[in-house]
């Protein structure tokens, strides 16, 4: 029993190893933040994209719902290879594309970026997609009416109404975000989880790993009791507005 | 006669298979007050939303002001083909469930086209909503959200919000038909009061009693037709059709 408890839970592993692991983590954290603004803004345009209406977008439509279909159903470590893997070669791009190096940040970290953007782009998508959809008919068709052309409807009445119903779905998208930056290890990107790993390799023991999920713990389940009170908050202000307009 | 206002001719419309208008003839005075009557499912509110194009006929002309709204040969497909821009800048509506913007005041859902559409400045766009409001009753509300005015009230709104785009149309679509009772005659006073200044009109609508009182001309539609139209008085109490005379029936039995 008590080499089980050593073998994840042994302090002193953890003690010595906590300034590597915090540092891997910070990695995760920020591969996080830049991928989570990205992809909510690349997100945001694929579902304007979808929504352009009229026979004359149907094919860029068709290509965005292609594109969206194919990142959602694609393991993301395959993205993340992908990208690393051929990035480096294709001559015909400027070597900042090829090996970027911005901001002070190594190429796999990009990478990493850039992958995670791509495939949660696709996601964020759905989400927004969802939150448009429920935006009433009758809320287009009173701004065209009033002369707004479609972009217009849009950018002042749909999509801002959009954007309230779907914190919680979206909040959901950004825990398993944070989990997924842990995938860019693989590419050599010293993140907790590698970090974990070259600890387990010298000591033989697995609490590296147990403190890296901690550490995930402590961002991750505020996260997720954040979802269930937006929910709940939501779930009141439909039936507060329902009985407003009955009253 | 002088030039009508707004013209229609021969407007057909399908959903789908089902036939909803077969070929309707309206023309409309400048100033003139018609309101349609007619049973659910007759066709009215969708040929009013002909009007402004929301639901774009696939048969049949438009005219406002004279000028055919249709561009070039009708493929009875998309928007292209329809001067979108020329009658939503001169007709208005005005719609059964209000579809005032949520997440804008009272004076916010007034100011918005205002200056996202004919491009007026905050203060003129201001000064204009303030104004319709406090004509609308609404002098008091500007800053509430619609969630916190009675469906009365918002719709006072939602009329303000029209009028802003300076109409020469104004179309509403059953205004009071998700109304409580009591609420009704505030929304009816404040049409009567536009009809009083000289507003061209076309009023989908139940309310028989406003009809008599406010319309130049009453319309009876059944069926994707018209069935019969003339004076207030000529059609709602000496009906020539059957079909009206039934209507009419049922809906003064009440």
């Amino acid at each position: 029993m008590s080499e089980f408890f050593h073998q994840y839970f042994d302090f002193t592993v953890m003690g010595d190893h906590f300034g590597e692991v915090l540092d891997g983590f910070l990695k995760n954290l920020l591969v996080f933040v830049v991928a989570a603004v990205l992809a909510l803004i690349w997100g945001l345009i694929l579902a304007l994209i979808r929504q352009l209406p009229g026979k004359r977008f149907v094919p860029l439509r068709g290509l965005t719902i292609a594109y969206i279909d194919v990142f959602r159903a694609v393991p993301i470590l395959i993205v993340i290879l992908l990208i690393s893997g051929s990035l480096p070669f294709l001559d015909f791009l400027p070597k900042s594309i090829r090996i970027p190096q911005w901001l002070g940040q190594p190429d796999p970290y990009w990478y990493g970026v850039m992958a995670l953007t791509l495939v949660y782009g696709a996601y964020m998508a759905e989400v927004y997609r969802a939150g448009i959809e429920a935006v009433p008919g009758g809320q287009v068709e009173a701004a065209r009416s009033l002369g707004m052309s479609h972009g217009q409807a849009m950018r002042h009445v749909v999509v801002p109404q959009a954007v309230t119903k779907i914190p919680a779905p979206m909040l959901n998208e950004l825990i398993s975000l944070l989990k997924d930056t842990t995938l860019v290890g693989v590419i050599a990107l010293g993140e907790s989880v590698l970090i974990g790993r070259e600890i387990q390799s010298e000591t033989f023991n697995s609490s590296a790993y147990i403190l890296a999920g901690v550490m995930f713990l402590v961002i991750t389940l505020p996260m997720a009791r954040l979802v269930d009170y937006l929910i709940k908050r939501n779930r009141g202000k439909i039936t507060r507005g329902s009985h407003i307009e009955v009253a | 006669m002088a030039e009508p206002m707004v013209k229609l001719q021969g407007i057909c419309k399908r959903f789908g298979g089902l036939e909803v208008l077969k070929g309707v003839d309206l023309d409309v005075a400048r100033g003139e007050v018609v309101c349609i009557l007619g049973p659910s499912g007759s066709g009215k509110s969708t040929f009013l939303r002909c009007v402004n194009l929301l639901e774009p006929p696939e048969e049949g002309e438009i005219f406002i002001e004279g000028h055919d709204i249709c561009k070039g040969p009708k493929s009875g497909t998309g928007e292209e083909s329809w001067e979108l821009n020329f009658v939503r800048q001169r007709v208005g509506i005005v719609f059964q469930q209000f579809n005032l913007f949520p997440h804008k005041t009272a004076l916010q859902n007034v100011t918005l086209a205002q200056e996202s559409v004919l491009g007026r400045s905050k203060q003129e766009a201001r000064a204009k909503a303030t104004e319709l409001l406090e004509r609308v009753g609404l002098g008091d509300k500007l800053s509430q959200y619609p969630e916190t005015l009675s469906g009365g009230q918002q719709q006072r709104v939602a009329i303000a919000r029209a009028l802003a785009m300076d109409p020469q149309v104004m179309l509403f679509d059953e205004v009071t038909s998700a109304l409580d009772p009591e609420l009704v005659k505030e929304v009816l006073d404040t049409m009567r009061e536009l009809a009083e200044e000289g507003m061209t009109m076309i009023v989908v609508t139940h309310e028989i009693g406003f009809a008599r009182e406010v319309a130049d001309r009453v319309v009876f539609m059944d069926g994707g037709v018209i069935v019969e139209e003339g004076p207030p008085a000529q059609v709602l109490d000496s009906p020539r059709e059957e079909r009206t005379k039934q209507f009419l029936g049922l809906v003064l039995e009440r």
